[in-house]
């Protein structure tokens, strides 16, 4: 049993251990996120950077760099038990190359797979969905809740997207903050109830325009909510400002 | 300041705006990348990004508004025709720009759709609209989504303005034949509708053409590089879906249409019919659209001679393959993919796992289960290793009632 920081570059490290120690783990976890079996002497494996990013160049170069995104965005999946799945993914990698993403019939590649689907659709559901507001202090403050750890997924995006605004996004389930000061971002620890913050003037006039807007546009000879769930589910409507009351 | 002391004065606009707005079906985002660039707001991504779903269950991606309701025409399916009792509104071009931008800043939207009814003459109309649009990019350099609507009649100059500064551009055709124009519309032409389709491919085509002779056109700017669509309103005249999609193949093919969008009747004018929307019609058009545009059906494939009209039990594709039994079953072992793609319940995704997967190990029905290849229509016409899924022998009588709808949907037709 190998555990680790809980890092993406943690988690490459225990990839390089396992071929440069030759170990046979029985399980990868998180240093201190479970009860382990008694029978078990976990071994902690120490992040290295350096190690870390020369597993990360060879995934990319030796299966493909959709293979490396697999890895990280299931990396992100909020799932206990992907990190066997992921190690097994990138040894086959490591055998037969691109071809890895063919092996269909291997349940550890469907996993993968799958972990990375689900992660990229949260994220690419919240590209649309996050909803800013504009704080007295000018910049623009957005909170999300999501079930996978996308945050760096969407600062990535708004980075180009909002480029020459400041903007912070808040997620309030990992108490964490993406800040971004119209350069570049710094992921931040926030505790909880710490982050405060008084709206500038007007903002509420936008977003009640927003609503009014968003309530004119459904047909009413057409209203069907069972389908707006499917698109829109109720988990995230919490945190956008057309659903608040 | 100026814009929170009008709010009240806007947001009146707003209600009535986009209430106006809102049977225009459009609203997507796709087919066209930018990058972000300094100084600049926003960027488009080709895939396209949904901000928030209506209670009717519709995307809504674009501030999609009209300039104005205010409309000289007196077409009989519009709710905004010169006799029809709605309230009517307009907003200023600087008004359109400054909410677009405001919107935009807070992650409600991907861009602006602008549409317009026909104030005072289609150029007069055509000159807001761009104008609109020119604030919108020049002066807050907006660098996101924008779908402009030109008016059917407008000066050929103003559509090439239009085309330089929107991403999309679209006329609607509205009613699918002439003589259904002439009797709903009776202002609007065949001729004026499609002159403006055909500037816009003429500017497409020659950008295309710039690109690839001069690098330095790169930094000009491009014409509408997400294309143009259209759309149909089906119900409130007597067109055959056979005729409405072989249209629509005509409008893909001859002016390189990105998309037709089909829009159910919703009643309102009292001498039109005054059923309920045929919503499952609609649906039905949409997956006969699909098939043009994805799978490599042809229009007359959808229709049998006996049939004017898509089936309503079934789907279009389901349909063609009952009645073309004999190109089945498919050895999904061996097929190509476009075969692959013609068997109803295989989409291109499962197409395209089918094709990778099989190169590393023979498929046999587990392993397409396992892979997410869903089986409740498909397993009447495939083998895997020349066995089939179950011993239903493929005749029409059996497969048919098999492959009909059931009721839930969420698109039956609904009656008043």
């Amino acid at each position: 049993m190998l555990t680790f920081d809980g890092t993406f570059y943690g988690f490459l490290t225990i990839i390089h251990a396992v071929y440069y120690e030759k170990i046979e783990p029985c399980g990868i976890q998180v240093e201190g996120a479970v009860q382990l079996s008694l029978a078990e002497i976990p071994r902690f494996i120490e992040t290295n950077d350096e190690y870390a990013e020369r597993v990360y160049h060879a995934i990319r170069e030796k299966i493909s760099e959709e293979s490396a995104e697999h890895v990280y965005r299931a990396f992100l999946a909020s799932d206990d038990e992907r990190f066997m799945a992921m190690l097994h993914y990138i040894r086959l990698g490591f055998k037969v190359g691109h071809m890895v993403d063919s092996h269909l019939h291997e349940d550890f590649v469907r996993r993968v797979h799958k972990l990375s689907k689900h992660v990229w659709r949260e994220a690419h559901l919240l590209f649309g969905f996050c909803r800013f507001a504009e704080t007295k202090h000018g910049a623009f403050y957005c909170e999300v809740t999501p079930k996978n750890d996308v945050l760096n997924l969407l600062a990535q995006h708004f980075c180009e997207r909002l480029m020459n605004q400041a903007w912070v996004i808040h997620d309030k389930t990992r108490h964490k903050a993406a800040i971004y000061d119209g350069n570049t971002y710094v992921i931040a620890v926030v505790p909880p109830d710490e982050a405060t913050f008084t709206y500038a003037d007007g903002e509420e006039d936008i977003q009640e325009m927003w609503t009014v807007f968003f309530n004119t546009l459904a047909i009413k000879e057409r209203i069907n909510p069972k389908v707006q769930r499917g698109l829109l589910p109720l988990y995230f409507r919490k945190n956008m400002t057309e659903f608040k009351q | 300041m100026l814009f929170y002391d009008v709010c009240m004065d806007i947001m009146d606009k707003l209600k009535i705006l986009a209430d106006a707005a809102k049977f225009d079906v459009a609203c997507t985002s796709s087919g066209n990348n930018r990058a972000a660039k300094r100084g600049a707001l926003g960027n488009a991504v080709a895939c396209g990004i949904c901000h928030s779903f209506t209670a009717d269950g519709r995307c809504i991606s674009l501030l999609k508004i009209l300039l104005t309701n205010k409309c000289v025409y007196d077409c009989m399916y519009c709710v905004n025709r010169r006799s029809s009792d709605v309230p009517r509104a307009e907003f200023t071009p600087e008004e359109v720009a400054e909410l677009t931008i405001r919107f935009y800043q807070r992650n409600y939207i991907e861009g602006l759709f602008l549409s317009s009814a026909v104030i005072e003459t289609p150029d007069y109309t055509m000159e807001l609209l761009v104008s609109a649009l020119r604030i919108v990019r020049e002066t807050y350099h907006f660098n996101g989504y924008i779908h402009v609507k030109t008016i059917p009649g407008a000066d050929e100059a103003l559509i090439r303005q239009a085309g330089l500064l929107a991403d999309r551009v679209s006329v609607n055709i509205e009613l699918p034949s002439q003589e259904s124009l002439q009797r709903l519309a009776p202002e609007k032409t065949k001729q004026n509708i499609l002159l403006p389709m055909k500037t816009v491919r003429e500017g497409i085509a020659q950008r295309k053409n710039e690109l690839s002779l001069y690098r330095h056109a790169k930094n000009e700017p491009s014409f509408a590089p997400a294309g143009q669509s259209t759309q149909l309103i089906v119900g409130a005249t007597p067109e055959s879906d056979s005729k409405i999609v072989s249209l629509a193949e005509g409008l893909y093919g001859k002016f390189k249409l990105k998309r037709v969008f089909y829009s159910a009747y919703i009643p309102g004018n009292p001498t039109l019919p005054m059923t309920a929307p045929p919503l499952l019609r609609e649906h039905r058009l949409y997956q006969a659209d699909w098939l043009l545009r994805f799978y490599g059906y042809k229009a007359g494939e959808l229709f049998s001679h006996a049939d004017e009209n898509l089936s309503l039990e079934m789907d279009p594709k389901c349909h063609w393959a009952v009645n073309n039994l004999d190109k089945f079953p498919v050895e999904v072992n061996r097929a190509d993919y476009t075969t692959l793609l013609r068997v109803p319940g295989i989409g291109q995704i499962s197409a395209q796992k089918i094709v990778a997967a099989r190169r590393v190990n023979k498929l046999d029905f587990d392993a397409l289960k396992k892979m997410r290849v869903v089986l409740k229509r498909a397993k009447y016409f495939i083998t895997c290793d020349g066995k089939t899924y179950e011993k239903i022998p493929l005749l029409p009588e059996v497969v048919a009632p098999r492959l009909m709808d059931k009721s839930d949907t969420g698109y039956s037709q609904l009656t008043l």
